[in-house]
């Protein structure tokens, strides 16, 4: 068998060759779908691998000595002391504090204490007990009194807050003064001054509305708020120092 | 791609699909095989085809190209599952059609039975030297071995090719030329 028998013998075998069906079309558009699968295969199998890196990785570079966890546990605790803090445990630390407060700005105050708890329980001259409700939200509302003995004898200052704040325009409803501060952090002072007909203040109110809305009331009357008897001729403390003791940066009302 | 890229590769695969897809078939001996074997290779080149367009020899390329996907596909082990058993049932009558003559069913039983017992690579070495007629130098390019290896490769297919058609005519009765 010649090489030109196998070359006529190849030629013979491709006589019967079936017509061709072939569109370039049909298989440049295969070929694309091809290339955006491998793509799609490529980039899950990156992102796969990506994360598998990390999940290894990661808890290696992160610390894990055991200081490192008390300081990060001591400044969680001290950025968000409510979110762990008891209802109870709040209103005694911020009673207090107000407490404190108070004897340092006017040091000839004698037996200053405070009796502040949870909820709306107080009402100026009166009591009442409303305990929340159970499956309720927690309440960050508190009431009480700050009590302290001058030279007239004792009375108190009333504290409530509240969650749900008024306008300043309903705050200064009646006042004789009413002028509206800024503080630093945000939150505003309103004080306010009222009159009983004569030219006499009878009330002083300061109020601090925060950003959130929360809203913290001190008031000084010439009465005792608690027992709602002592009247004498002036307020105990001035409006300044309410607004002073409000405005303490070691209290944290929220 | 860009449209003129797409418009010349359309031309290029119009042009060769058909001398591609008789290429394939002389490697395997089977149109519907050698239908694949030519779509995957244009394939490829349409993936590469902006590196490649270039090229002087396009042709050439494609055949290796060609040559290299039957050679993978043959390696690949669902491509060895199929077992062929007894004779094939669509075996042509050469009384019903004139036209099959008893050469051109004795090129097909060339094809069909010597050339596909030949190993694979002397077969590709054939099947480019007769019937594509290239060079030993250029089929030495299409199969990426030395020019010395094609002609060793040659002279031992032609020496396995003339040993089967030479048992296939002494038990067909046919005498061997």
């Amino acid at each position: 068998m010649s090489e030109q028998e196998i070359r006529e013998g190849m030629l013979l075998a491709v006589w019967d060759e079936p017509p061709l069906d072939f569109d370039p079309d049909a298989l440049m558009r295969r070929a694309e779908q091809k290339k955006s699968r491998r793509r799609a295969l490529v980039s899950v199998g990156v992102a796969t691998a990506l994360i598998v890196v990390s999940a290894f990785a990661l808890p290696g570079l992160l610390p894990k000595t055991g200081d490192d966890d008390q300081i990060a546990a001591r400044r969680t605790e001290s950025s968000a002391p409510t979110s762990t803090e008891s209802p109870n445990a709040r209103s005694v630390r911020i009673g207090d504090a107000l407490a404190a407060k108070l004897q340092t700005v006017r040091r000839e105050l004698r037996d200053v204490s405070a009796y502040v708890q949870p909820g709306m329980q107080v009402v100026q001259g009166t009591s009442t007990t409303k305990p929340p409700s159970p499956g309720s939200a927690p309440d960050p509302s508190l009431s009480g009194y700050v009590y302290l003995t001058d030279d007239i004898g004792p009375t108190a200052l009333l504290l409530t807050t509240t969650s749900t704040p008024k306008s300043s325009r309903l705050e200064c409803i009646g006042a004789v003064t009413c002028k509206e501060m800024p503080v630093d952090d945000g939150s505003k002072i309103i004080e306010a001054e009222y009159l009983d007909g004569t030219s006499t203040v009878v009330r002083a109110v300061s109020t601090r509305v925060f950003e959130s809305g929360y809203t913290v009331k001190l008031s000084a009357f010439t009465t005792n708020p608690a027992t709602g008897s002592g009247l004498r001729a002036q307020l105990p403390v001035s409006v300044d120092v309410l607004t002073t003791m409000l405005t303490d940066g070691r209290i944290r009302w929220e | 791609m860009r449209k003129a890229d797409e418009q010349g590769f359309r031309e290029f695969a119009a042009a060769n699909a058909a001398s591609l897809r008789r290429t394939a078939y002389l490697f395997c001996g089977d149109w519907h095989t050698a239908e694949d074997l030519m779509q995957s290779s244009l394939m490829k080149m349409y993936l590469a085809w902006k590196r490649i367009k270039g090229l002087d020899n396009l042709i050439a390329y494609a055949r290796k190209v060609l040559l290299r996907t039957w050679l993978d596909e043959k390696r690949r082990p669902w491509r060895r599952a199929e077992q062929r058993d007894g004779e094939l049932p669509d075996a042509a009558d050469e009384r019903v059609d004139p036209d099959h003559t008893s050469a051109k069913l004795w090129a097909r039983e060339l094809v069909h039975t010597a050339l596909l017992q030949v190993p694979p690579r002397q077969r590709a070495v054939l099947v480019l030297r007769y019937f594509e007629d290239l060079s030993v130098a250029e089929v030495a390019v299409a199969m990426g071995c030395s020019e010395g290896t094609v002609k060793s490769q040659t002279a031992r297919g032609l020496a396995t090719l003339r040993t089967i058609v030479e048992k296939l005519d002494s038990s067909s009765g046919r005498v061997a030329s």
